[in-house]
């Protein structure tokens, strides 16, 4: 019914009268604990296609949200905007309802997706989308900012599908700028800048590049003891079916996978994420 | 553009040397890693991880990293630093960085420039370092990235010919096959500007994150 909605879209920017559908998304959330009860909600904004639901949390102390983009994906000409704020103490678990479309879009009509989070003192926040998943001729400028106060704690994961391989769908061209920029305590700390573009499909072979891989993922963790977890990690990868590694630096771990399939990097993530939360399950929409 | 002062060159070729003791021989950049796990063989392999990291890897960020250091005012040199060593995705990445550059401020003591003093308590990536000294001498800046990159990839060269190994020769046609990639970045990195840094070099990285436990190892990269 999405994809439907979506295909229409297509259809009207055949026509140079009709002026093509663009999805607009904003999605403002703010949390504290103020003692007792606590995380809660202190503001929330939604309008467009992006909505947030709260189901009911899981670990007790934790607030659990779960972001919904109703357009059914992302085309050429979107604008998401998101921004959280966790106030000092507040914890939170922010995930996606599903797996991200990024659809092909007319060369430079870019779509934009933009994250802000901002982490005051001890606020601790896993952050996790699920899979973005790219079509051939994607045309995506993706921002994710992390401002942090230095004893607060971030996990975030990233995962990139690059086309649907069960579908024959092969990634050939386009072009994605996905960057994600951490600041902790007013000092840069981490900055990533995957750029493809072009002939993606001989970038993607490449072998120091992404060898042929059919996805990629990006864990984060950023916390006082992050580096505590890297042997666990760096075990459950050697024990993995994909590829992998994980470093430790600055208080912070970085672990990167690549797999042939979204369903075998899927299975890796959610192990190094496992350990990252220190055993605790990850949410029901992770459990597919 | 102003004609290159054969003073210049003189200068870069002292100071992107593998004699200038910045210890660039120690580090591979996570190449030992990829010789030992079986990603590269040969002449041909050790060649495309090299051009790789020129278009998509690190080599390019440094490029441009270095040019903007060259140029930027000294407002913009603390940001510069830190972004170059924030662009680093493993701990062995920002060893290399830093400890090059570090080595390389002090080795150039010789050539006074004021752009280099204060670093002392502050990390200063090396292709920041390079650039500042370059830019502090007026250089041209095609010629100082074309030496900056030169002696980037004969070091990989270097190292990718003892790891497999190779003979001298499979080393040298790299280095001539490298040259138009080299000439060609230089001018794909005049007018990027520091959005553009970043790529696609994930098994490159992959690569350096492992080789943190490799148990044997000639580099400490």
């Amino acid at each position: 019914m999405q994809l439907n909605m979506r295909v229409v879209a297509e259809d009207y920017r055949l026509g140079d009268a009709l002026s093509p559908q663009r999805a607009r998304g904003e999605l403002k959330l703010a949390l504290v604990n103020d003692g007792g009860a606590g995380t809660r909600l202190a503001d929330l904004y939604q309008a467009g296609c992006l909505k947030i639901r709260f189901p009911r949390a899981q670990d007790v102390g934790t607030f659990e949200a779960v972001t919904l983009n109703l357009s059914g994906g992302i085309a050429g000409g979107d604008h998401l905007d998101t921004h959280i704020h966790l106030g000092a103490n507040a914890q939170a678990l922010i995930a996606a309802l599903a797996a991200e479309k990024v659809y092909g879009a007319r060369v430079g009509e870019s779509a934009r997706v933009e994250t802000h989070i901002h982490l005051e003192a001890g606020a601790s926040l896993d952050y996790l989308p699920q899979e973005t998943i790219l079509f051939d001729n994607l045309w995506l400028e993706r921002n994710l900012t992390v401002t942090m106060a230095a004893d607060a704690r971030y996990l975030g994961v990233e995962c990139l599908v690059f086309g649907r391989a069960a579908m024959g769908e092969v990634l050939r061209h386009g072009e994605l700028r996905d960057r994600i920029r951490i600041t902790r305590a007013g000092q840069l700390l981490f900055l990533d800048q995957t750029r493809l573009s072009g002939d993606l499909a001989a970038q993607l072979s490449g072998k120091a590049l992404a060898g042929g891989a059919g996805a990629f993922a990006n864990i984060v963790c950023v916390a006082p003891d992050a580096g505590d977890q890297l042997n666990a990690i760096r075990e459950a990868i050697r024990h993995g079916g994909g590829e992998g590694a994980a470093s430790a630096f600055s208080g912070m771990v970085l672990a990167r996978l690549l797999a042939k399939n979204a369903a075998s990097l899927r299975e890796g993530v959610v192990k190094i994420l496992e350990i990252c939360r220190k055993g605790r399950a990850l949410p029901r929409v992770w459990q597919s | 553009m102003k004609p290159p002062d054969p003073a210049h060159l003189l200068q870069l070729l002292t100071w992107l040397s593998p004699a200038f003791p910045t210890g660039g021989f120690a580090y591979s950049n996570g190449l030992e890693w990829a010789v030992e796990a079986g990603d590269i063989t040969d002449e041909s392999g050790l060649g495309d991880w090299i051009s790789d990291l020129l278009r998509h890897g690190s080599l390019w960020s440094d490029a441009i990293i270095m040019r903007k250091a060259c140029r930027a005012p000294p407002s913009q040199w603390q940001e510069l630093a830190e972004m170059a060593l924030a662009l680093c995705p493993s701990h062995e990445r920002r060893l290399e960085t830093l400890a090059q550059g570090a080595a390389f401020r002090l080795a150039a003591a010789p050539w006074p420039c004021p752009a280099l003093e204060g670093w002392a308590q502050t990390p200063l990536p090396y292709p920041v370092a390079v650039g500042l000294l370059a830019g502090a001498h007026d250089m041209v800046e095609d010629q100082a990235l074309v030496a900056f990159l030169h002696a980037a990839t004969a070091n990989l060269v270097s190292a990718g010919v003892r790891l497999i190994p190779l003979g001298q020769t499979s080393g040298l046609r790299i280095q001539r096959r490298i040259e138009s990639e080299i000439l060609r970045m230089v001018e794909g990195t005049q007018n990027a500007t520091l959005d553009d840094c970043g790529g696609l070099a994930w098994r490159s990285e992959i690569a350096s994150m492992n080789h943190e436990t490799q148990t044997t190892r000639l580099f400490r990269s």
